[in-house]
C-alpha cells in the first residue's frame, strides 16, 4: 500500500514545490484546480473508470456539494470545514438515490440517463431562486470558514483532498472491491456467474464516487467564490470528469491526474493568451487537442506510455516468455463417480413468447461424474445453462442442487452456493494478470485478500497456467484464454462447474489438451457439466450424454450408446444418414 | 547573505532603477495610472461590453486631455481592458486574472451585466479594488462590501420611482390609469431585483394588480409560451425585463405575429442597443418605453456627436455615458488620494464629494456606506421614429414622451 503511493508522493511534494514559487493568484488558482479537477476525474473513475459504465452526469453530486456549502454558510452560517464532510455524505446519498433505479439501465442508456440527472437539477436551483450564489466574506478568523489570503493555502489543501482520494482508489484497486468493480466491466453476466452481488458493488461504487464528487464540489465552490447552476451542474462539468480522465487514462489513478496536469493548465493559458485576441478560439484548440489525442492515444496517455515502455523492454528481452506453459499432461486419474445426486433437474421448461427453448428438461447429475450436454445449434443448450445458474427463471421446474431449489436466485447467490460457470465467449481483462483474472472468482469464497491470493494461485496452478500467471490477459491464446476462464471458476471453489463450449475454437491437439485438464479436475472431485455440440472431443471426455434437440432431450446415456442413436444422428445430420448408419 | 554583498546588491539596483528613472525625468512623463475595464468584450454581451470600451476610451481621453491627474504630476490614466466572457464562470476568472496579471491597478470599472458584477465585485473585493458599476442589481450593494461603487439607481429604487411616472403619463394621456399588469423576465440578477421590488409592495402601493409573471433562463429559443401566457392574462400594460438583444426581438416578434398589442415598459437598455436595429424592424419598436439607469441626455449633445463620428454608433447608450463618467469619478477621486494606491483610491471614493453629477442621471458624485451612488435617479428612454431618446427627467428629455396607444 505505501509502496504504490511512493510515486504519488514523489509527485505531490514536486506539485507542491512548484506552487510555493508561484506568486501569480491567477496561476496559484491554476494549480488548485488542476488538482480539484484530477479528484473529480477520480471520483469518476470510481465508477465509471473500474465498472465501465459511463456517467455522463457526474455534475449531479458535485453540484449538490457546491450549492450545500454555500447555502448552508448563507443560510445558518455553517463553515464549508463541516461542509466538506456534509457533502461528501450528500453525494453518497445522491448516489444511492440516483443508482437504485439507474442501474436497471445497461450501456448507452445509463449514459444518457445518468445525462439527466445534472440537467434536472439545474432546472431546479434556477427554479428555487438561485441563479447565482457567492460565498460571504468573513472577516473574524477567516480560517475558521477556508477562507485565506494566500492562495497556496488552497492548493495545499486540495493536495491533502487528492492524497486522500488516490489513497482510497489504490485501496479499492487492490482489494475485492476493486476486483468486483473490474469484472464488471469486462462481463457483468460473468462476474455475477463468479458469485459477484454486482448490484450491491455497483450502488458502493456509485455511493462512494458520489461522496468523492460531493466533497470536490464543496471545495470548488470555497475556490472559485461565486456559483452559479450552470458553473455547476453543467454538461461542461461532467464532460470536464470524461475529458481529463479519457485523457489521461481510465481505470487508473494516474489517468485523471495526467489529464488534469495537461489539460487545465492549457485551457486556462489558451483562454488568457488567446482569449482577448481572438475570442472562443481557445475552445476551438482545446477541441483539436482531445481531438488529435483521442486518435492517436485512444485509451489515454497513461497506457499509451505504458504500452510503448513495455514494448521497449521485452523487445530488450526478446522470447523471454515464449515458451507457453503446457498444461501438465498427466494421466487421467482413475475416477470414482458416487451414487450421490448433486444436482436434480426436474422438469425444467423456459418458452420466449411462442418459442419453446427448453421444454419439460429433467436429468440428474452425480458426484464427480461428467456429463455432457450436447445437441445442434439451436437446441436450447446455453439457455438450459442459464436456467441452471439463474440468468434466467423457468416458466415451471425445479433446479435442486444439494437439496436446495435454486430457482428465483440470483447467479451470485447460485454461485455462492457452489455452481461455478464459464462463458462461450470470453472476456477476460486485458490489461490484468492471468493470476489477477482469476483472483477475482476466487473473492466468492476468500473472506481475506490472502485467502483470495492463495486460492488464485491453487487454480492457477490446476490448469496449468503458472508459468504465465503474471502475463497481462491481452496477448493469450485462444486455449490459454479457456484454461483461463476455467480457472476462474474454479477459484471460487464450486462442487459443480457448468462449462459453456470449452473446447470451441480450438485445434484437435488444444482441445486435447484442454479434455486432459478437465479429466483432471473431475478426478480431483469437481463434477461437471459440459455443453458442446462437436461430438469428437466429447466422446473422450464425458461419462454420459444428454442430447437436446428443439428444447427437448432426446436421449441420454453412455457416450457409445449414444452416438449410434438413430434420433441423434437424425438430429445433427438429418433424416437420410440414419439409414447409413 | 554577507552584509557587504547585500550592500553591493542594493546599489546595483538603485544603479538599476536610476538608469530606468533618467530617461523617463528627462521627458517629464509621469508613469500612467492604469484603470481596469472588466466587460463582455466576446460572447453574447460583446456588443455592450464594446460599447462600455468606446465611453472609457473617450473618458480617458478626456481625463488626459485635461491634464491627467494633477495631483500626481499630470499623470495620465491608461485603461486595462480584460474581457469578462458571457458568463458568471467567465467573469469571475477573468476578475482573477485581472488582480493577478495586472498588480499596478488602483481602480476598474465593470462588468456590464449585475451577475458578472457580483461575481467580480466578489474577487475585486477581496484584493482591495475599487470597483465603479453601472450594474443596477440591489444584491451588489446589499453585501456590506467596502469597494464597490454602484453608480446607477439599484433596480429597487429604478422601478420605485419609473412606476409613478409611467401611470402619470398614461392617465395623462389616455385619460385612464391601468389596472392590471403582466411581467415577462429573464432571471439575471438585475431584472430579478427589479421583480422582487416590484412583487414586494411596488404594484400594490401603485394599484396595480399582476396577472401573469413569466420566467426565462437567456438565450431564450422560442418565445410562443410566454406570448401565449401574456394574451391570456390581458393586461392593461406590459412589463419586458430582457438582458440580451435576441430575447427582446424573439418575444418582440411574436407578440406581433400574435397579435399582442399592449402598451409595453421594459427594464433595462436591451431593447435599446443600436444593436437591435440589425435584427428588429423599428415600426415593431415605435412607442416602446424603458426605464434605464442612464442614456445620453440633454447638455450631452458634444459628447454624443463625438461618439457617433469616432465609432459610428447611432446613439449613445448607458453603457458608453456611465462607462465615460466613472473616468471622471476616478479622476475626482485621484486627485483627493494622491496616491497609485489602490486601498487609499478605495477611502478617496468612499469620502469623495464631487458636487452635482454631469454624466448620471440626479444626484452627486458620492457615495454612501454600502456604495451607492447619492440622490441617483434614473432616465425613461422611448422608441420615436426609430430612435431611443430621453423623455425624462424633464431637464434631461431630448424629447416629449408619447404614451403608446396600441
Amino acid at each position: 500500500m505505501v509502496r504504490s503511493l511512493a510515486p504519488f508522493f514523489a509527485f505531490a511534494a514536486a506539485y507542491l514545490a512548484a506552487a510555493l514559487f508561484v506568486t501569480n493568484s491567477y496561476y496559484q488558482l491554476i494549480m488548485t484546480l488542476v488538482l480539484v479537477w484530477a479528484c473529480f476525474g477520480l471520483s469518476w473513475n470510481m465508477l465509471s473508470g473500474y465498472t465501465g459504465l459511463v456517467s455522463f452526469g457526474h455534475a449531479a453530486f458535485f453540484g449538490l456539494g457546491a450549492f450545500a456549502t454555500v447555502l448552508a454558510q448563507v443560510y445558518w452560517g455553517v463553515s464549508p470545514w463541516i461542509m466538506l464532510a456534509v457533502s461528501a455524505l450528500l453525494g453518497a446519498l445522491a448516489g444511492v438515490l440516483i443508482g437504485l433505479p439507474t442501474f436497471r439501465l445497461r450501456g448507452h442508456y445509463f449514459a444518457l440517463s445518468m445525462l439527466a440527472y445534472p440537467l434536472a437539477m439545474l432546472y431546479v436551483f434556477q427554479w428555487l431562486g438561485y441563479p447565482e450564489v457567492t460565498v460571504p466574506r468573513v472577516f473574524d478568523r477567516p480560517w475558521l470558514y477556508m477562507q485565506f489570503d494566500d492562495g497556496r493555502v488552497y492548493t495545499v489543501i486540495a493536495l491533502a483532498m487528492l492524497a486522500a482520494v488516490v489513497a482510497i482508489s489504490r485501496r479499492v484497486e487492490r482489494t475485492r472491491f476493486g476486483m468486483a468493480l473490474i469484472a464488471i466491466k469486462q462481463n457483468e453476466a460473468a462476474a455475477e456467474a463468479a458469485g459477484i452481488d454486482t448490484f450491491a458493488w455497483k450502488l458502493r461504487a456509485i455511493a462512494l464516487s458520489g461522496a468523492i464528487a460531493g466533497a470536490v464540489g464543496s471545495f470548488y465552490a470555497v475556490v472559485i467564490l461565486v456559483i452559479t447552476p450552470q458553473s455547476v451542474f453543467g454538461m461542461l462539468v461532467s464532460a470536464q470528469a470524461l475529458t481529463v480522465t479519457m485523457f489521461g487514462g481510465t481505470g487508473t489513478v494516474w489517468g485523471p491526474i495526467i489529464g488534469a496536469a495537461f489539460l487545465i493548465p492549457i485551457a486556462e493559458v489558451l483562454h488568457a493568451e488567446l482569449g482577448s485576441y481572438l475570442p472562443g478560439i481557445q475552445g476551438v484548440v482545446y477541441g483539436l487537442a482531445i481531438i488529435g489525442l483521442i486518435v492517436l492515444a485512444p485509451e489515454g496517455m497513461y497506457w499509451k506510455a505504458r504500452d510503448f515502455l513495455r514494448a521497449r523492454r521485452s523487445a530488450e528481452a526478446p522470447a523471454a516468455e515464449a515458451a507457453a506453459a503446457a498444461p501438465p499432461a498427466s494421466p487421467a486419474a482413475a475416477r470414482t463417480i458416487s451414487d450421490e445426486v448433486v444436482l436434480d433437474v426436474r422438469n425444467v421448461s423456459k418458452r420466449f413468447g411462442g418459442l419453446k427453448a427448453v421444454g419439460r428438461v429433467s436429468f440428474q447429475v452425480r458426484r464427480g461424474m461428467i456429463l455432457g450436454i450436447i445437441g445442434p445449434n439451436g437446441a436450447g443448450k446455453t439457455t438450459l445453462f442459464n436456467l441452471l445458474n439463474g440468468f434466467l427463471a423457468p416458466d415451471t421446474g425445479e433446479v435442486v442442487f444439494r437439496g436446495e431449489n435454486l430457482v428465483g436466485q440470483k447467479p451470485n447467490r447460485v454461485c455462492r452456493a457452489g455452481i461455478g460457470r464459464t462463458f462461450q465467449i470470453m472476456r477476460p481483462f486485458k490489461r490484468m494478470s492471468v493470476h489477477d483474472n482469476v483472483k477475482v472468482g476466487a473473492y466468492v469464497r476468500a473472506a481475506s485478500e490472502a485467502e483470495a491470493e492463495a486460492l488464485a494461485t491453487h487454480a492457477v496452478a490446476a490448469v496449468g497456467l503458472d508459468a504465465i500467471a503474471q502475463r497481462p490477459a491481452g496477448g493469450l491464446t485462444t486455449k490459454e484464454l479457456r484454461l483461463l476462464e476455467l480457472a476462474r471458476a474454479l477459484a471460487g471453489q464450486p462442487e459443480l462447474l457448468l462449462l459453456d463450449e470449452t473446447l470451441a475454437g480450438l485445434g484437435s491437439q488444444e482441445a486435447a489438451e484442454v479434455v486432459g485438464v478437465i479429466r483432471r479436475l473431475a478426478g480431483e472431485g469437481v463434477t461437471v457439466v459440459i455443453i458442446e455440440h462437436t461430438m469428437q472431443a466429447m466422446v473422450q471426455l464425458v461419462d454420459r450424454f444428454l442430447v437436446l434437440d428443439h428444447g427437448e432431450v432426446i436421449m441420454e446415456g453412455a457416450p457409445q450408446a449414444v452416438t449410434r442413436d438413430s434420433r441423434v444422428i437424425e438430429a445433427y445430420l438429418g433424416k437420410k444418414w440414419v439409414a447409413n448408419a | 547573505m554577507t552584509l557587504p554583498k547585500r550592500l553591493l546588491l542594493a546599489g546595483t539596483a538603485l544603479a538599476a532603477a536610476g538608469l530606468a528613472a533618467a530617461p523617463a525625468a528627462a521627458q517629464s512623463k509621469p508613469e500612467p495610472i492604469q484603470i481596469g475595464l472588466i466587460a463582455p468584450v466576446s460572447g453574447i454581451y460583446a456588443r455592450p461590453g464594446t460599447v462600455m470600451r468606446m465611453g472609457a476610451e473617450m473618458g480617458v481621453e478626456d481625463v488626459n486631455k485635461a491634464g491627467g491627474i494633477a495631483c500626481l504630476g499630470n499623470a495620465p490614466l491608461e485603461l486595462a481592458v480584460v474581457d469578462s466572457g458571457d458568463s458568471v464562470e467567465k467573469a469571475t476568472n477573468a476578475a482573477q486574472r485581472m488582480v493577478a496579471d495586472y498588480p499596478k491597478l488602483v481602480g476598474a470599472t465593470g462588468a456590464y451585466l449585475s451577475s458578472f458584477t457580483l461575481a467580480v465585485s466578489e474577487v475585486t473585493e477581496r484584493a482591495n479594488l475599487p470597483l465603479l458599476t453601472l450594474s443596477y442589481s440591489d444584491l451588489i450593494t446589499g453585501r456590506g462590501f467596502k469597494n464597490i461603487f454602484q453608480t446607477s439607481a439599484t433596480s429597487g429604487a429604478q422601478a420605485e420611482i419609473a412606476l409613478p411616472i409611467i401611470l402619470d403619463l398614461a392617465e395623462k394621456q389616455t385619460g385612464k390609469r391601468p389596472q392590471t399588469v403582466a411581467v415577462i423576465t429573464d432571471n439575471t440578477a438585475a431584472s430579478l431585483s427589479s421583480v422582487k421590488r416590484m412583487k414586494d409592495g411596488l404594484l400594490a402601493d401603485v394599484g396595480l394588480k399582476l396577472v401573469s409573471e413569466e420566467v426565462f433562463t437567456p438565450p431564450l429559443t422560442d418565445a410562443t409560451s410566454l406570448v401565449q401566457q401574456i394574451r391570456r392574462g390581458r393586461p392593461d400594460l406590459l412589463f419586458f425585463l430582457p438582458t440580451v438583444i435576441s430575447d427582446s426581438k424573439l418575444i418582440l416578434e411574436k407578440m406581433q405575429e400574435f397579435r399582442l398589442r399592449v402598451p409595453t415598459v421594459s427594464f433595462g437598455i436591451a431593447i435599446a442597443e443600436p444593436e437591435v436595429l440589425n435584427t428588429v424592424d423599428p415600426k415593431l419598436l415605435e412607442g416602446v418605453m424603458s426605464a434605464v439607469a442612464n442614456w445620453g441626455a440633454k447638455g450631452q449633445e458634444e459628447l454624443i456627436q463625438r461618439l457617433k463620428d469616432r465609432y459610428g454608433e447611432p446613439w449613445m447608450t448607458q453603457n458608453a455615458i456611465s462607462t465615460y463618467g466613472d473616468m471622471w469619478v476616478f479622476k475626482a477621486a485621484l486627485e483627493k488620494s494622491c496616491s497609485r494606491d489602490r486601498a487609499a483610491l478605495g477611502k478617496a471614493l468612499r469620502s469623495l464629494d464631487g458636487g452635482e453629477a454631469k454624466f448620471y442621471p440626479g444626484g452627486t458624485i458620492a457615495f454612501d456606506e454600502a456604495g451607492h451612488r447619492k440622490g441617483a435617479s434614473l432616465t425613461i428612454i422611448q422608441w420615436q421614429n426609430g430612435v431611443p431618446v430621453t423623455v425624462f427627467p424633464e431637464a434631461l428629455a431630448l424629447s416629449q414622451a408619447k404614451w403608446p396607444t396600441p
